[in-house]
């Protein structure tokens, strides 16, 4: 699968949750790119960019209910109307569309009754009806309340779990979790120094193993329910 | 926690501590959360499977 990742903030450099994930972005099959250090856009090779993506995450903060104006920019100058519907060809079908979006006030804030006082799907409603537009599938939304608090395990987490959000074929179910480390374990292992290498394997056997047993458990317990039916 | 989930554990743990690298070592944390979940995933499961099979009207 290929990710394209396009960052929108108007100072970058000082962004500690930008640089946090930068740094913690997947070393293969994701293009990243950032959209305010262009003095303006090449639309040929932002919409050739798009053509190319299985995925498209737009990641930004939220200002003011919206992402910065650099996206709007973005949005204007690179999703023309004939490209994104307008000859009917819908070059976007099918791709899926995600949104990292940073908060700085905390989960409980975006609901109703809450100190925002509606929720982030609300927020982002018109990047949603876009995405409709295109005949793109929109992903669910994968916000980062405050990161400034997250203490380290939650910044550990954080990491794969944004990675994953990158990459993890949809829906986020245990056994596309157990694919994706499936996928990802050899490499993980390989770059291990030589003496770790066996304590790797060894907990990558184990894993799969479990793997097995939780899916011959599964197929099991539909038996089972096929002769209840009966 | 079975005895096999519990040394799987410690085993995951020990090695994301002799990681160097952030990424790494969140790796190997993420994987053992994981590893809880399919631990969890199991149990029940297993106890789906015998209270289903354990069916008195049927004796």
């Amino acid at each position: 699968m290929k990710t394209l990742v396009l960052v929108s903030h108007p100072q970058l450099a000082d962004s500690t949750s930008q640089q946090f994930l930068k740094a913690s972005l997947p070393k293969q099959d994701v293009t990243w790119e950032h959209l305010e250090s262009q003095e303006s856009f090449d639309v040929a090779r932002e919409q050739d960019q798009l053509r190319q993506a299985d995925r498209i995450i737009l990641q930004f903060p939220l200002y003011w209910y919206a992402a910065p104006a650099g996206l709007k920019q973005w949005e204007d100058d690179v999703l023309t109307r004939t490209f994104v519907y307008g000859d009917h060809r819908f070059p976007l079908a099918d791709k899926e569309l995600g949104i990292v979006v940073t908060t700085g006030m905390p989960e409980k804030a975006f609901q109703r009754g809450g100190a925002e006082g509606l929720t982030l799907d609300a927020a982002l409603s018109p990047l949603a009806a876009v995405a409709a537009r295109a005949h793109m599938r929109w992903l669910p939304t994968f916000p980062i309340y405050q990161f400034g608090y997250l203490e380290e395990p939650e910044k550990l987490q954080l990491v794969v779990d944004y990675q994953r959000y990158l990459t993890q074929p949809q829906p986020d179910s245990l056994e596309q979790r157990q694919a994706w480390f499936t996928h990802k374990l050899p490499a993980m292992i390989d770059q291990l120094p030589p003496e770790q290498q066996a304590t790797g394997r060894l907990i990558q056997a184990e894993f799969e193993q479990q793997k097995d047993d939780i899916e011959a458990l599964a197929d099991t317990l539909a038996m089972i329910k096929e002769q209840e039916d009966d | 926690m079975t005895e096999q989930a519990e040394w799987l554990h410690t085993q995951i743990e020990t090695l994301a501590s002799q990681q160097a690298q952030f990424t790494d070592r969140a790796f190997w944390l993420a994987l053992d959360k994981l590893v809880a979940e399919q631990d969890r995933r199991n149990d029940q499961l297993q106890g789906e499977v015998d209270g289903r099979t354990w069916r008195p009207d049927r004796w």
